[in-house]
C-alpha cells in the first residue's frame, strides 16, 4: 500500500471506531494537481485523503481551534515538531491527538495549477525526514546525511555587508502588503491579540510603509526565536514571495550556536529563550 | 445629514459637560461648533451619531437626548474599549467630532394612542430615553407608559437622577430591577425577562420597545411572545461593529440589512426575516 | 473599418502620458506581475494574462489618509486629503474594469465618498482585451467577458503590429484624440475561450439554503489570512483608525477582510460572527447575494485571483457549483 492508501485506511479505522471526531489531512485541490487541507469526518470523506509532494500545508495550525475534541492529524516531519512545540507550550493535549506521521520525501516547488518537480529549497536542506512524534508511522523512516553546512542560505546573507543587507531587505519588504497570511499559516503564531492588532500601546501602525513592514516581519521572526520549527509555511503562503524563511533560519542558527537547541524535537525540553535556570551561563554553549 | 460634502469628515464640536451616571458610564453633553450646522441638526429617537475622540478614533453612540428640547446633544458612553476609554479621559472644553445623525428612528407616530412598554438593560437603556422624554413632553398623545429599567447592580442603573420625574408623570409606572443587590438596595432583585413574566404585561393596544445585551433581548422576547405580543408589536434597536455609518464599509450587516442604514431600529417581524443572527 | 494604433505610435503616446500624468501599467516585480507606476515605457510587460494583485489599489489604496487632525488655536483643525495627480491605468483587463464598475457602486452612491470620487475622476482606464484566458478565469459567467468594454475609457484589441482601438468615453477621447489614430481593415481577433461556472440564480439558491452546514465545513480549512479580500478587485471592507504622524494625527482608512476573527466584535465582547462558518458564509453571501441584489451588478467578476492565491484552495467556482446543488438532495 502506498502512503495515500495507508492514510485512508487508518483514517477510516479511526473514524469508524469513533476514536477521533475528525481526521485532518490533505485532498486534491481544484486544479487537479496540488493538494489542499481537508477535514474528514467519516469514512466517505476519508476516501478523498491523499499524500504526495504537494502536501505543503502545516495542518497543526488547525489543532488550536479543536482543543476540546479528539483529532487525528497527518503530519510530516516538520509538522510533527510543531505538535511538540504546542504540547510544550500547553496549547494542545497529547491525549487529544492521534498522530499519523508520514515519512516525508520533501515537498516540490509548486504553485496553483503549476506543479513542479524540483524539490523546495528548504526541503533540500532538511535533515529530518521522519516525524519525531506519532501514533503510527507511514512510509519508511529515511536517514538523511547531515550536510556540511546546514545553513548555506544564511551564510550567504551573513557574507553581505550591512548596506547590502539593508538594501536586500528594503526591497523584499517593500512588497509586503501586510495581509498577515504568514502569521495565520504559522502554528507558533497563536496570540489571542497579536502585537500588530494592539492599539494601546500602538506598536506597529497600519501604514504599509517601509519602517512598519520591516517592524512587522522582523518582530514576528523574533517572537518565533527558539520556537520556529522550520516548516516555513509563512514563506509558502506569502502572496508576494518574500523569503521569510531567511529570517527564521538566521535565528535558528543563532539559537543552535548559543544553546545547542532545535525546537520541537520533543514535547518536554524547556525552551532556552523561555526558561531561566539559576545556574545558567551566558555565552556560547560548549 | 452628516457633512454631506464629505460624509467621513466629522463636524467639530465641544464637550460642554460630563456627568457620571454609573462607575463606568458617563453622559456627554456636546455642542456643535458651527452655528449654521447646529441650527439644521435635527434627529429623532432611535438615531445615532459617531463621536470622534481625536487621536484614537470614533465610535457610534445612540442619541439619548431629544432634538425638540433644543439642549446639547447627549450620548451615554460606557468605558469598555479603546475609543470609549479615550473619551472618558476628556474634560469639559475638549474638542470632539460628530458625524450624523444616522439610521432610522422609532416610529413615534405609530406609537401614538398606544400603551408603551419600555424595557431596557444596562447601557442599552440609553437609546430608549428619547422615547420616554418624547412621551412625557407630549403626554396626551400616548396611552399608558410602563418603564422597566434593569442593571447588574444598583450602581449600574442609568439615569437614576430622572427616576422621580418619570415616576411622577401621569399614567406612568416605573419599575427597577437588578441582578444582584448591594447593602442599600431594597428593591426588586430579578432578571428582566423574569420581571416581564411576573408583571404579566398586557399586549392590548400596546407596543414594547426593548434594548440591552443580545441575550437579554432574546429572553425578554420569549416572555413577551408568551404573553401574547405579536412580532409587529415588539421593537428593538440593534448595535453592530461600525466604521462608516453609511452602509458602505460592509461590516454591520445582519444578513442583507445594514444596522446603520436599514436600522438600528427593527421590529421583531423584521428581525425574524433577517438571514443572520444579530 | 476600425480605429487602429501601431505599437510604435502606442509607445510614443504612452511616453507622452507618462510625462504629464502618473502612468500605471503591468510590470515584472521579481517573479510577479503587478500594476506599478511606470517610469520607463519599456518596463511594461505584454506577455501576461492578468496581474497577481488587482489594480483597485489605485482607486482605493490599501492605506489612505482621509484627513489630518491638528491641534491649533485651542481647538482642532481637520484637513481632508486631496488627490493631486491624474492617473492612467494601462493594460487593465475587462474583468478588472467590470470590477471598477462594481467598486463604484458603494463608494459613489449617495452619500458619495469624495476621496474615491477624486481618484475615480482623475483616473482613466485603458484596457486590453483578452485573447488568452487562464485556467482560473470565469469572467463570462459573472457578467463580464474577455472583450467586454464596460468600465473602460479606451479598449485595445491586439492585432498584428498594433491594436484596434475603441474610444468609449469623453475622457478617453480627450486622452487619445482621433488624430493619433488611423484606420484598419483587420478583422477583430477571436476573444479568449473562457471556462464557465453555473452562476445563474446562485443568489436564490444561497438565500434558500442559508442555514446549511456547508459553510461550517468549508470554513474548517480557512486560516483567515485575508488574501482573498486583498487580491480581489471588488472587495472593499475597510477599517478607520487614528494614527499619530509627526505631531499631527492622521485618520487612516485601510483594507480589512470580513474573514478576520474579530471583524464584527464589539467592544464589550459580543461578536455576531465569532464562528468561522458564519464569516465564510458572509463572504460568499456578500459576493453572490447581498451586493448583486443591492446594486444590480455582480460583486465577483471572475478574475480567478482568489482561486490562485488562496493557500488552502477555497475556490469560489467550486463553491458556486456546490451552492447550486444545496437543498437538491431533499426539500
Amino acid at each position: 500500500m502506498n502512503e495515500t492508501e495507508q492514510i485512508r485506511s487508518k483514517a477510516k479505522e479511526l473514524l469508524d471506531s469513533k476514536k477521533v471526531d475528525c481526521v485532518i489531512g490533505y485532498e486534491r485541490a481544484t486544479d487537479e494537481k496540488n493538494a489542499r487541507p481537508m477535514f474528514a469526518y467519516n469514512a466517505k470523506d476519508a476516501d478523498r485523503l491523499i499524500f504526495d509532494q504537494t502536501c505543503r500545508h502545516n495542518l497543526v495550525r488547525y489543532l488550536l481551534n479543536r482543543k476540546d475534541k479528539v483529532t487525528g492529524i497527518v503530519v510530516k516531519a516538520c509538522d510533527s515538531r510543531a505538535v511538540n512545540l504546542l504540547i510544550n507550550e500547553h496549547q494542545i493535549a497529547r491525549d487529544k491527538l492521534f498522530i499519523i506521521g508520514v515519512a516525508c520525501p520533501g515537498l516540490v516547488k509548486t504553485d496553483w495549477n503549476k506543479p513542479g518537480d524540483k524539490l523546495r529549497d528548504a526541503c533540500q536542506l532538511c535533515q529530518q525526514r521522519t516525524p519525531v512524534i506519532y501514533d503510527v508511522l507511514i512510509g519508511e523512516a529515511k536517514k538523511v546525511e547531515p550536510p556540511a553546512d546546514a545553513y548555506p542560505d544564511v551564510a550567504a546573507m551573513e557574507g553581505k555587508s550591512v548596506e547590502e543587507k539593508r538594501a536586500f531587505w528594503e526591497k523584499e519588504f517593500s512588497r509586503c502588503i501586510r495581509c498577515y497570511a504568514c502569521r495565520q499559516a504559522c502554528p507558533g503564531c497563536y496570540c489571542s491579540e497579536c502585537f500588530v492588532d494592539r492599539l494601546d500601546p500602538l506598536w506597529v501602525g497600519i501604514r504599509i510603509a517601509p519602517g512598519e513592514n520591516e517592524m512587522w516581519n522582523t518582530i514576528r521572526a523574533y517572537h518565533l526565536g527558539g520556537r520556529c520549527i522550520g516548516c516555513y509555511a509563512c514563506e509558502l503562503v506569502c502572496p508576494v514571495n518574500i523569503p521569510l524563511s531567511l529570517l527564521n533560519r538566521k535565528l535558528e542558527k543563532e539559537v543552535m550556536k548559543l544553546f545547542k537547541f532545535q525546537p520541537g524535537l520533543d514535547p518536554e525540553t524547556p525552551q532556552p529563550l523561555a526558561t531561566f535556570q539559576k545556574d545558567e551561563k551566558l555565552g556560547v554553549a560548549e | 445629514m452628516s457633512n454631506n460634502k464629505n460624509p467621513l469628515l466629522p463636524h467639530l464640536a465641544t464637550l460642554e459637560n460630563v456627568i457620571d451616571l454609573t462607575p463606568d458610564v458617563r453622559l456627554f453633553q456636546i455642542e456643535l461648533n458651527d452655528a449654521d450646522f447646529k441650527a439644521k441638526f435635527d434627529y429623532k429617537p432611535g438615531q445615532f451619531i459617531f463621536v470622534s475622540a481625536f487621536g484614537t478614533g470614533e465610535s457610534p453612540f445612540g442619541l439619548t437626548s431629544v432634538a425638540h428640547r433644543k439642549g446639547p446633544i447627549e450620548v451615554a458612553v460606557r468605558k469598555v474599549g479603546t475609543v470609549t476609554s479615550s473619551m472618558h479621559d476628556l474634560e469639559p472644553g475638549a474638542a470632539v467630532g460628530v458625524r450624523g445623525p444616522f439610521g432610522n428612528f422609532f416610529p413615534m407616530d405609530q406609537f401614538k394612542g398606544k400603551n408603551i412598554h419600555i424595557i431596557g438593560g444596562g447601557i442599552g437603556f440609553a437609546p430608549l430615553r428619547p422615547i420616554i422624554l418624547t412621551i412625557l413632553d407630549h403626554r396626551n398623545d400616548y396611552g399608558d407608559l410602563f418603564i422597566l429599567n434593569g442593571a447588574r447592580t444598583p450602581s449600574d442603573l442609568v439615569f437614576a437622577n430622572e427616576f422621580d420625574t418619570w415616576a411622577a408623570a401621569p399614567k406612568t409606572r416605573l419599575e427597577l430591577t437588578v441582578d444582584a443587590k448591594d447593602d442599600n438596595w431594597t428593591g426588586r432583585v430579578a432578571l428582566i425577562p423574569a420581571v416581564v413574566k411576573e408583571l404579566q404585561l398586557s399586549p392590548a393596544n400596546s407596543v414594547a420597545i426593548i434594548c440591552g445585551p443580545p441575550i437579554m433581548i432574546k429572553f425578554t422576547l420569549t416572555e413577551l411572545k408568551k404573553l401574547g405580543f405579536a412580532d409587529e408589536q415588539i421593537v428593538t434597536t440593534l448595535e453592530g461593529k461600525m466604521k462608516c455609518g453609511l452602509g458602505k464599509c460592509a461590516r454591520c450587516n445582519v444578513g442583507d440589512k445594514y444596522v446603520c442604514k436599514d436600522g438600528p431600529v427593527f421590529t421583531f417581524k423584521q428581525i425574524s426575516g433577517l438571514l443572520e443572527q444579530f | 473599418m476600425s480605429k487602429y494604433i501601431s505599437k510604435k505610435d502606442l509607445n510614443s503616446w504612452l511616453n507622452k502620458v507618462r510625462d504629464n500624468r502618473r502612468l500605471v501599467a503591468p510590470t515584472k516585480v521579481d517573479d510577479l506581475i503587478l500594476f506599478k507606476e511606470i517610469s520607463r515605457v519599456e518596463d511594461i510587460v505584454s506577455d501576461y494574462v492578468n496581474t497577481d494583485l488587482s489594480p483597485k489599489e489605485f482607486l482605493f489604496p490599501p492605506t489612505e489618509v482621509l484627513f489630518s487632525i491638528e491641534k491649533k488655536n485651542g481647538g482642532v483643525e481637520l484637513t481632508p486629503a486631496r488627490v493631486e495627480k491624474e492617473t492612467v491605468i494601462f493594460g487593465m483587463r475587462p474583468c478588472d474594469a467590470k470590477g471598477v464598475v462594481a467598486l463604484d457602486k458603494p463608494f459613489l452612491e449617495d452619500p458619495t465618498d469624495p476621496l474615491y470620487k477624486e481618484h475615480r475622476d482623475k483616473t482613466a482606464l485603458v484596457g486590453i482585451s483578452c485573447l488568452k484566458a487562464c485556467a482560473e478565469c470565469f469572467c463570462s459567467s459573472m457578467g463580464s467577458g474577455p472583450d467586454d468594454p464596460s468600465g473602460f475609457d479606451i479598449m485595445l484589441t491586439e492585432v498584428k503590429d498594433g491594436y484596434l482601438v475603441q474610444v468609449l468615453t469623453e475622457k478617453g477621447k480627450a486622452l487619445l484624440p482621433d488624430s493619433t489614430l488611423s484606420e484598419s481593415g483587420e478583422a477583430k481577433p477571436k476573444a479568449a475561450e473562457v471556462a464557465t461556472v453555473p452562476a445563474k440564480d446562485v443568489n436564490v439558491k444561497l438565500r434558500q439554503n442559508f442555514e446549511d452546514p456547508y459553510w461550517n465545513r468549508l470554513a474548517d480549512r480557512c486560516i483567515h489570512c485575508n488574501m482573498c479580500s486583498y487580491v480581489c478587485p471588488t472587495c472593499y471592507c475597510f477599517d478607520i483608525r487614528d494614527y499619530p504622524n509627526k505631531g499631527k494625527t492622521d485618520r487612516v482608512r485601510s483594507w480589512e477582510s470580513c474573514q478576520s476573527a474579530g471583524f464584527t466584535k464589539i467592544a464589550g465582547g459580543h461578536d455576531p460572527r465569532a464562528n468561522k462558518g458564519t464569516r465564510m458564509r458572509q463572504r460568499f453571501a456578500h459576493k453572490l447575494l447581498y451586493f448583486p441584489e443591492q446594486f444590480g451588478v455582480s460583486h465577483c467578476i471572475g478574475c480567478g485571483r482568489c482561486v490562485k492565491s488562496c493557500p488552502v484552495n477555497i475556490d469560489i467556482r467550486e463553491i458556486i457549483q456546490d451552492v447550486q446543488k444545496l437543498g437538491a438532495k431533499g426539500e
